[in-house]
């Protein structure tokens, strides 16, 4: 099932919409918004996904992680 | 014949009030039409304003300024005339008489109102004027910049916008549908007379026409102050409004104008902050958009607070912070979408990110590296390829003011998730939900463009979306304003060997 999520990336200047499977892993949230957002920000390698202020793990599925449609989520590009 | 002195006289056809015989007066005023708390007519019986201008002054007055408006217009409006004027000015331009044709003409129907179901003989005569007021400021930008629509058809947005489901038309009618069109005369009173007329508007014409000035467009100089001495008038309305909700009720006083100038800040950034920081040529920028708001907005507006024994809206310290980060963030977003949008965007070269950088010390180190992305995006891609620097992804928009979700800083994003009644609602800051949660009921059911996506009822992808939903057809759509051909952004790899 597709689930649609508020996605903010830290370093952007605006909100983005990403549509994602329930069964996709948390990891793909953050490789999918450091793509969508690649014209403002440059992406990197390794990013976390926050969700409620807690680091999902990246292994988890998006259900499994408790994400529901329209949430919001973050990601923040580790530092190089 | 002897004549009467004018002030033996006025009074009887300015401010004419009388007692009902066979009716009850709020069967003639009903609450829902003219405004809670409901009074009795003795309470406004003292109801008054400065100008106390006659039917009859007030035509001939508006006949002289629209008669110096023509000559004007026939001096220097012609197309030759604007085809002088600095490209960026021109695209702040297409963005300023788009959004104000009918955002002026919304507020016609609210002084219609007001001169119907206002509760005091004298504000129905100023109401009256203020209608007639606003129709005129619809029809000078219609009049103006439809001439200009063979030349580019981006100018034919001035009409258009209002007509369209553009996201930019969403968030305006939200606002001014609701300010002008879905509320009583007294809650329209404090919202546009007061604030956002004399606490942005007015304010806003006289720095507006101050650069028009200095960037040589004599049209848009003449245009803005025409229209800002009706302004001036008409918006005087909302002290006398307010000074007597105060007295009965002034826990709503402090609401409506905690709410309005939230409402208002929002648009207003967008609008005046993109022109006067983006899209006003560096040599005639005389202050920041911040340093303009601090001057003119902030200071003014907490004087009105403090005259009339208001506090400072609760988010203060909030849109204290916002002046230093929200037009920025706006704008740097909405170039990468600029497709969606009816006027070009200009990209910030070094000298303009260096003067950014000293009007914004506190702030722009979070932003500049935006901008330093865009631009190397830009030498990568070569001028000309406007897709290298356009984001394909869907912004997500606030459930309340409509605009994209660009609130705080690029660290730490205001946006904030809220459920009500089982829905989830988005809110680009807390200012936003909390006008939302005072009056759910008013705001719960409008879908914002993402939720209109998610039901089926707009394109699911934003190409489509952009083309038959924000009805962005080639001719008009917004690119970089020179196409990625700025002399600084030349590089020996990519050099196509044009220079504007």
């Amino acid at each position: 099932m597709l689930v649609p999520l508020y996605g903010f990336l830290a370093g952007d200047t605006l909100g983005l919409v990403l549509l994602v499977h329930d069964d996709d892993r948390v990891h793909v949230i953050a490789e999918q918004l450091q793509l969508a957002a690649c014209v403002r920000v440059a992406p990197r390698a390794q990013a976390q996904v926050y969700f409620r202020g807690q680091r999902l793990d990246p292994q988890l599925t998006v259900s499994k992680a408790g994400l529901a449609p329209l949430d919001r989520v973050d990601v923040v590009p580790e530092e190089r | 014949m002897p004549k009467l002195n004018r002030d033996d006289w006025i009074d009887l056809g300015r401010k004419l009030d009388w007692d009902y015989s066979y009716v009850r007066e709020e069967d003639v005023f009903p609450e829902l039409l003219s405004g809670r708390p409901w009074l009795l007519h003795a309470e406004w019986q003292h109801w008054d304003e400065p100008y106390r201008t006659t039917y009859a002054e007030y035509v001939d007055t508006q006949a002289d300024k629209d008669a110096i408006v023509q000559g004007v217009r026939e001096a220097v409006g012609r197309v030759e005339d604007f085809a002088k004027l600095d490209r960026s000015w021109l695209n702040g331009l297409k963005l300023h008489a788009a959004t104000m044709a009918f955002t002026e003409f919304t507020a016609g129907i609210g002084d219609i109102r007001g001169a119907r179901f206002g509760r005091d003989g004298a504000w129905r005569t100023m109401a009256l004027f203020g209608a007639l007021d606003e129709f005129r400021h619809t029809q000078i930008p219609l009049l103006l910049m439809h001439e200009l629509v063979p030349w580019d058809p981006q100018f034919d947005w001035t009409h258009r916008l209002f007509h369209t489901n553009n996201w930019m038309a969403i968030a305006l009618r939200h606002l001014v549908d609701e300010m002008c069109v879905g509320t009583d005369p007294l809650e329209f009173a404090i919202a546009t007379n007061l604030v956002l007329e004399t606490g942005f508007t007015n304010l806003q014409f006289i720095g507006l026409s101050a650069i028009a000035h200095d960037v040589g467009d004599r049209m848009f100089e003449k245009m803005v102050t025409s229209i800002q001495t009706d302004e001036a008038r008409h918006a005087q309305i909302g002290h006398s409004v307010l000074a007597i909700l105060i007295r009965h009720d002034p826990e709503r006083a402090q609401h409506l104008v905690d709410k309005w100038f939230w409402r208002s800040w929002i648009v207003f950034a967008v609008v005046t902050g993109f022109s006067m920081d983006y899209l006003t040529p560096l040599a005639a920028r005389r202050t920041s958009f911040k340093e303009f708001m601090e001057e003119w907005i902030t200071d003014q507006f907490q004087k009105t607070l403090t005259a009339f024994g208001l506090k400072r809206p609760w988010y203060w310290d909030f849109f204290i912070e916002a002046l230093d980060t929200y037009h920025h963030m706006v704008y740097a977003s909405a170039y990468t979408y600029r497709a969606t949008l009816w006027f070009d965007f200009a990209l910030p070269g070094p000298e303009e990110r260096a003067w950014l950088r000293e009007k914004y010390p506190h702030t722009w180190d979070l932003l500049d590296p935006v901008w330093e992305r865009i631009t190397e995006r830009w030498r990568t891609s070569g001028p000309g390829i406007e897709w290298s620097t356009q984001g394909a992804t869907m912004p997500g928009f606030c459930n309340l003011c409509q605009i994209i979700l660009s609130n705080g800083t690029p660290r730490a994003n205001a946006a904030r998730v809220v459920e009500h009644l089982g829905r989830k609602y988005i809110f680009c800051s807390e200012p936003c939900a909390w006008i939302f949660s005072r009056e759910p009921d008013r705001y719960a059911d409008h879908k914002s463009v993402v939720n209109r996506m998610l039901a089926g009822e707009a394109p699911p992808n934003l190409v489509e979306l952009t083309r038959t939903y924000f009805e962005m057809t080639p001719e008009v759509r917004g690119e970089d304003m020179l196409r990625g051909r700025y002399p600084w952004l030349r590089t020996h790899r990519n050099d196509p060997g044009l220079e504007v």
